[in-house]
């Protein structure tokens, strides 16, 4: 999938990026195409604040229970299928049904949560072509996808404005 | 700390990565020969069978067994250090959680490997596991055993996805900064990350998640552990106190194993300004903490066998603490208790150098504690007639000796490939401490107004 | 009912000869395993005599008796065993499934008697004695953990027998080797849950003790000893 065209700056503390955001913002443009990308987590600083709300622990519980049904189903079954006398004790033994069911549950939250995690952030994707290597190097990228023509010029003076060290932009025609 | 400059952290923490010294080379060198020794000695047991080790009636579970619950004891540093310090936002975690959690999967990766290790037949390793099988028969679940599989199955997994996971944002480092070939495979594996605070707050919340869960999951892990002995109506080896035993003692050994490794990183990979004497003293405080749990969980136990005065129980208790295994009892307590405790106790002592050596000696007391738990109960059963020694052949010293060579081994290859500390996580933490001075002094300055 | 197998040994006749040892070396293609392996305690005697000496010499006492599986109601080795290659058959035997084996040995372990032995090596027979093995009963190969079996290939083929005679079993017409064997007919083998079979009426004398019978195993043996032993007591 080809990347989309994109402008952005690159700022050297979350500071100047917290200025950039909100000069995007007073610009009336969309959260949907700013995109802002980091060396590390800003938490406690508002120009990373987007994205926040997941269900994931939610998900997370869910595929506790689908492992933990897995786990009943899986000690009961079996222990019906195949039931022997061992010791004098029942067919179907009920603690180690629950230690069963207990292993597949945490096995099923933790699946849960790598599979969620992976969908939800899009990863793996070798494809985008949407990064700049100065984010490494400690600089936050803050820009804007697929600006329209006239806007371009408004979105360069804007982050420039707001202490962007260096202000990039893809061609279009790329 | 010295607040350091991200571009700083990122190039210390990177520099172990390139290039190999030839002392390196030649510790690799000397650690792979033992593993490769360790794995033909298992190879000759094999082919021969199991005679070759030292079992015998009535001791059918030796050395094997031993390291099965040392190794996967040891496994349990990183749940604590990485889920319980994470949940309870202790900051000084920080450089220490991936050091732990690396411990944790090697070390249970090596446990692992004893189950088949000490098998009759090893081939047929795949009973355990349950798949319908053409003969129609499930495995049994009332044995302990099969609750290991779930429970050692279980924790591997989530151990190996909470190491891997905060590794990706560091691969992504790695990759932006190499060229050729090793940019392709670092790549590879950062999985085309590029921090967008979505991916950051996903991660920070999957991090959240894993670590509430692998804390109910290491607990259960030794506690199944524990009850492959305690299931059994062998004198000493029944008695409900193992499972809380068998935990704390984990933590213990994984505790004095990470400060080994931690002291060992410092000085061959020169990290003196990010694994600082305050993160040896907190977790010297730690293991002494875990010293004298130990010592009260002993104590208890013991106390109670020699109350109860029950005739088989005695026996073990007596050949333990006056008999022919007493010279490995009374130093297991001088390695677990009576060394450490002063060295941890006392703050001057309680250095780098110190608290290495305390945890060096745990590591010792806390094997000779499982070989102890293990052999001695099995060799005085119920029936005199039955009762007998344990010794061990090459086969078994030989793999022994393979296991922490290899430990070590997967340790040195593995701080080449990945940093040892997780480097955006340490910058996270600086600027968290940063944004809160910030604060701090904004306020004060409000408040002076 | 089934059958439900059981034994009563008299350890005012046994004389410990250990003639019911071989009888059960030759019945079930144990294996010896050479003065080496013997001395390192891996010989494999399903039936062993067990010797306790008491007094200083001259007035020494020895007290002996034929220890062998229990045959337990409530094994501790059957509900351990991942694979259900130990469990408890219908007619009370606890069966060695020795196909389903991996060699845990935590049955080994668990069982209180020490009557379980496993195969460290592949058992060897020097030639000739290899034509003397008995085509009933499998030879089982290294790794695997084996155990008395009540002379099972026995109690089928009786059973087979009497069934396809259309007659009921009688009384003392399945003998394991052991009791086969015994030349004072110390041991006696039957039905314990037939009331007039001589193992019941022995089990229902007053002399009849169990061995470890307080761990609660439920042993299917019965062991009646001599007068002459303090309170009955075997230790």
């Amino acid at each position: 999938m080809p990347s989309p065209p994109v402008i952005y700056g690159l700022f050297a503390d979350p500071e100047s990026a917290d200025r950039g955001m909100n000069a995007l913002h007073r610009a009336e443009i969309s959260s949907k195409k700013i995109v802002v990308m980091s060396a590390e987590p800003f938490d406690d600083y508002s120009f990373a604040k987007m994205d926040h709300h997941t269900p994931m622990p939610w998900i997370a519980a869910t595929g506790g229970v689908v492992g933990g049904t897995c786990g009943f189903l899986l000690a009961r079954l079996t222990q019906v299928a195949y039931p022997i006398n061992t010791g004098g004790m029942p067919i179907l033994a009920a603690w180690p049904t629950g230690i069963v069911t207990y292993e597949l549950t945490m096995l099923g939250a933790v699946l849960t949560t790598v599979v969620t995690l992976l969908i939800t952030t899009k990863l793996p994707n070798w494809k985008s072509k949407l990064y700049d290597e100065e984010v490494s190097n400690g600089k936050i990228l803050i820009g804007v996808l697929d600006p329209s023509d006239a806007a371009r010029a408004e979105i360069e003076n804007r982050l420039r404005g707001a202490g962007a060290v260096k202000v990039k932009a893809t061609n279009p025609h790329h | 700390m010295a607040t350091k400059s991200a571009e700083q952290i990122t190039i210390d923490l990177l520099r172990p990565l390139s290039g190999i010294s030839g002392r390196w080379a030649f510790a690799v060198a000397i650690l792979g020969g033992v593993v490769v020794a360790a794995l033909s000695a298992f190879g000759y047991q094999i082919y021969a069978g199991l005679g070759v080790s030292g079992l015998r009636m009535p001791v059918f579970w030796g050395f094997y067994i031993t390291n099965f619950v040392f190794w996967i004891g040891l496994s349990h540093a990183g749940t604590l250090i990485s889920a319980i310090l994470r949940l309870a936002n202790a900051t000084w975690r920080r450089p220490v959680t991936r050091c732990a959690e690396v411990i944790t999967v090697f070390a249970l990766s090596i446990g692992a490997t004893f189950p088949l290790i000490h098998l009759g037949r090893p081939w047929l390793a795949f009973f355990l596991f349950p798949y319908p099988s053409e003969r129609g028969i499930w495995p049994n679940i009332r044995s302990p055993l099969l609750w290991d599989f779930f429970a050692i199955n279980t924790y591997l997994i989530s151990s190996v996805t909470f190491l891997l996971l905060p590794m990706v944002p560091d691969f992504a480092l790695v990759r932006d900064r190499a060229e050729g070939m090793k940019k392709k495979i670092y790549g590879v594996l950062a999985l085309g990350w590029t921090g967008t605070p979505k991916q950051w707050h996903r991660l920070e919340t999957a991090m959240h998640i894993m670590a509430i869960a692998v804390i109910p999951v290491a607990v259960s892990v030794h506690s199944i552990v524990s009850w492959d002995f305690a299931m059994a109506p062998v004198p000493m080896w029944h008695s409900t106190i193992f499972a809380p035993y068998f935990v704390a003692g984990a933590i213990f050994s994984g505790i004095a194993a990470l400060i080994l490794a931690m002291a060992l990183l410092r000085k061959f990979l020169h990290l003196e300004e990010y694994l600082l004497p305050i993160h040896f003293e907190n977790l010297g405080k730690l293991l002494l903490v875990m010293s004298l749990l130990w010592f009260y969980f002993v104590f208890a136990e013991r106390l109670t066998a020699w109350y109860g005065n029950e005739s088989s129980e005695m026996a073990v208790f007596w050949t333990t603490q006056h008999g022919s295994y007493s010279p490995l009892f009374w130093t297991m307590v001088c390695c677990n208790f009576l060394i450490p405790f002063p060295i941890l106790a006392i703050k001057k002592l309680r250095t780098i150098t110190g608290t290495a050596i305390a945890s060096f000696t745990v590591v010792i007391g806390m094997w000779l504690e499982r070989f102890l738990i293990i052999v001695p109960s099995l060799s005085h059963k119920y029936l005199t007639y039955s009762w007998g020694t344990y010794r061990p052949t090459w086969v078994e010293i030989t793999i022994t000796a393979g296991t922490f060579c290899a430990m070590a081994l997967l340790y040195m290859i593995f701080s080449k490939i990945v940093p040892i500390i997780s480097i955006w996580e340490l910058k996270a933490g600086q600027h968290l401490k940063t944004q809160a001075v910030r604060l701090v002094v904004r306020s004060s300055e409000a408040g002076a107004d | 009912m089934s059958h439900q197998w059981g034994m009563a040994i008299d350890l005012d006749r046994c004389t410990g000869c250990e003639a019911c040892v071989v009888a059960c070396h030759a019945e079930n293609n144990i294996s010896t395993v050479g003065e080496e392996q013997a001395e390192l305690r891996r010989a494999k005697h399903w039936i062993r005599v067990e010797r306790y000496y008491e007094g200083e010499f001259p007035d020494v006492t020895v007290k002996f008796m034929p220890v062998f599986c229990q045959q337990c109601d409530a094994a501790p080795c059957e509900p351990v065993c991942p694979t259900f290659a130990s469990y408890h058959t219908s007619e009370g035997l606890n069966g060695q499934v020795y196909n389903r084996c991996i060699g845990t040995r935590y049955c080994a372990n668990a069982c209180p008697y020490v009557v379980r032995y496993f195969n460290f090596y592949n058992p060897v027979w020097d030639k000739p004695l290899h034509l003397q093995l008995n085509p009933d009963v499998s030879v089982r190969e290294v790794g695997v953990m084996e155990k008395c079996t009540f002379c099972v290939q026995r109690i089928k083929a009786g059973e087979i027998q009497a069934e396809a005679e259309k007659r009921e079993l009688k009384d003392g017409a399945i003998q394991p080797a052991c009791v086969q064997s015994c030349p004072t007919r110390a041991m006696v083998f039957g039905d314990l849950s037939d009331p007039e079979s001589e193992v019941s009426r022995l089990a229902h004398s007053g002399r009849s003790t169990k061995l470890l019978g307080e761990l609660g195993t439920r042993p299917k043996v019965n062991y009646l000893p001599r007068d002459s032993w303090h309170g009955n007591e075997i230790s």
